[in-house]
């Protein structure tokens, strides 16, 4: 049945990042995506150390769409990091290939722009860090905003925050440009921590994951004890792979509970910029911008982490 | 019974129909001791509010406890008035008999300070509006507190609001003013969306409480006019929110919460005025200041809201 579905042009960006890199294994292993291009952004890491965890990862997992490098900023935004949670390359933990392709020489929103101008159909953007370039693409091309089937993000959070207890990091990160994406009109799916925080991978499914045993499978389990030794630190039973739902919810929407509701960024504050605000409540009367997932069949989506890992047998 | 302890208490409060019920829910418990009442600018303008608390406190027999009234605005925002559920009057529209009691002259801050001192540390502070009253009591009286045991706030929300998709009401109508409370030291109880909208009240029980006596006939009636509107927002009964934080310092086996972190946006463009606390993230502020109510006994709460009314 799955073949029998339409295939959903991507383009990935991200700021790999432990979670961003299991989410590109997630996405290249389905045949229901088809990557027309990956891109990487400054967040958890500076942008050089993402690109070159990009790079690392794509020749990994066999991915040789073209690649486009992202500025080494926010928009407006002074940068922030994240060692504590991802390590100081960015991507702590297993060995990896060094890549063997270059970057395609256009920046990131230029190679969006291409990709979506010269694509049939509409294209679906998966970013899974700042939304930093897709903002930047949206500023300057607002002509291609009717080719953009969906965004399909991890960020914020309709409730909380992670990074601050407003805000969650990869809006924080680049909030003017998250503003940009929200006000879009593009239809968005928004996996925020609402959903993201229950998307755990236990202990036990790290070894289900390894017990697949190609190179791919244990680079990931590894991948996941790297990344839950942050999470166990502040009491998470398992990791939560945020990203991963982002890719998860276009290959498989029926493990998903979600809710449209009109989101607003903050962008000022004293303790809420980069607050995702959902109208809960519906006071405002706006229409819905967002489709937020709000909860995921956990054991569904390990199931479908450890089908995409044997795709690499 | 003279050897129980009363508790003494205070209330400021914006009548308000979910105040009137609260107002009459505090009236008819003996423990609590009401040293006072204050009003001020909220769901309807100082003028009502100040008249509504003096006419509902004569109305519920209780002349004797004084009525203050306080600011008639906020401390820099322009006021915002919650007509559409609570009526012209404040009252749902429904007409009260005017109070002959004395007006009292002290403002709401000194008289709410005058009784802290009196009660000794003991004086427990019930707050269901907006927070103006009591910011500009803990400005001008530094040593206030010290003196008070615990302010019960109605208002806020841990997750989303009513007045903005971000605030609730009491918070958004003045913000700087609740940010000087949740910083104040004095322990806060925070009675939130989180909890309120659980505590409602259905349209039948609503009516059945309408039988019991005039006092309880006046409060459905008044309600009325706040009903619509909650039913429009998908609210199916009227939301305790006021009475909530009157019965919390009695009955708080009724309630359930967490100790939270919280601070009040002041700067925000569509968050000014949220209460954000870091019960759910991984991020903690490095201060506990409140504990937030996050879930109530709706059948038990409702069975003792009818019970204390049926003592009119």
């Amino acid at each position: 049945m799955e073949q029998a579905k339409k295939t959903i042009p991507v383009i990935l960006d991200g700021d790999p990042g432990h979670d961003d890199a299991i989410a590109w294994v997630l996405a290249k292993a389905s045949p229901r995506l088809d990557i027309r291009a990956c891109t990487s952004v400054c967040g958890n890491q500076t942008i050089e150390k993402t690109t070159y965890n990009a790079l690392r990862i794509c020749t990994l997992i066999g991915n040789h769409a073209p690649f486009g490098v992202g500025r080494p900023r926010p928009l407006v935004a002074q940068p922030i990091i994240a060692p504590t949670v991802h390590g100081k390359s960015g991507l702590d933990g297993p060995d990896l290939p060094e890549p063997d392709f270059e970057p395609c020489g256009l920046d990131a929103p230029a190679l969006m722009a291409k990709v979506i101008e010269e694509s049939d159909e509409p294209v679906t953007l998966v970013p899974t860090g700042p939304l930093t370039n897709v903002a930047a693409l949206l500023l300057t091309r607002p002509d291609l905003k009717a080719k953009i089937d969906r965004i399909s993000l991890m960020g914020g959070g309709i409730a909380y925050g992670n990074w601050t207890p407003a805000a969650e990091f990869n809006i924080l990160v680049d909030p003017e440009a998250a503003k940009i994406v929200f006000e879009s009109g593009i239809p968005i799916t928004m996996a925020g921590l609402d959903v993201t925080e229950k998307a755990l991978v236990f202990p036990e499914d790290f070894n289900r994951i390894r017990a697949v045993g190609n190179k791919v499978a244990q680079v990931v389990a590894d991948w996941l004890e790297f990344f839950y030794g942050f999470h166990r630190s502040l009491g998470y039973p398992g990791a939560p792979v945020h990203d991963a739902v982002a890719v998860a919810a276009l290959i498989k929407p029926e493990l998903m509970t979600t809710r449209d509701l009109f989101v607003q960024v903050e962008t000022a504050g004293d303790f809420c910029k980069g607050t995702t605000v959902g109208d809960w409540y519906g006071v405002t009367g706006q229409a819905p911008n967002a489709t937020c997932i709000l909860d995921i069949d956990r054991q569904g989506f390990v199931d479908l982490l450890v089908e995409a890992v044997k795709a690499y047998d | 019974m003279t050897d129980v302890k009363r508790i003494p208490l205070w209330l400021d409060c914006d009548p308000g129909v979910d105040d009137a019920m609260a107002m009459a829910l505090m009236l008819a418990l003996p423990p609590y001791e009401v040293k006072g009442i204050s009003a001020v600018a909220g769901n309807v303008e100082l003028s009502k509010t100040f008249q509504n608390a003096r006419n509902l406190a004569a109305f519920f027999g209780h002349k004797d406890v004084p009525v203050y009234a306080g600011a008639d605005r906020p401390l820099f925002r322009e006021p915002r008035t919650a007509y559409f559920v609570h009526g012209e009057n404040g009252l749902g529209n429904v007409a009260l008999p005017a109070s002959d009691a004395p007006v009292e002259q002290l403002p709401a801050w000194d008289a709410l300070y005058e009784a802290a001192k009196a009660a000794a540390g003991e004086l427990v502070l019930v707050a269901i509006g907006p927070l103006t009253n009591v910011a500009l009591a803990l400005m001008k009286h530094g040593s206030l507190g010290k003196l008070l045991k615990r302010i019960v706030i109605m208002g806020g929300s841990a997750s989303w609001g009513n007045a903005t998709p971000a605030a609730e009401a009491n918070i958004f109508c003045d913000p700087e003013a609740a940010s000087t409370v949740f910083q104040c030291g004095v322990p806060i109880v925070m009675c939130g969306l989180d909890m309120t909208l659980k505590a409602v009240m259905s349209p039948a029980e609503l009516d059945r409480m309408g039988e019991l006596n005039p006092t309880a006939k006046f409060l459905r009636d008044a309600a009325q006019h706040g009903l619509a509107y909650s039913q429009a927002h998908g609210i199916d009964g009227m939301a305790l929110h006021d009475p909530t934080a009157v019965l919390y310092p009695l009955y708080s086996e009724l309630f359930s919460g967490e100790e939270a972190g919280v601070a009040v946006e002041t700067k925000g463009t569509v968050t000014y005025g949220k209460t954000v606390t870091d019960l759910y993230s991984d991020k903690q502020f490095p201060f506990k200041n409140a504990l937030v109510l996050l879930d109530v006994d709706r059948e038990k709460l409702i069975l003792r809201v009818g019970e204390i009314l049926s003592r009119y």
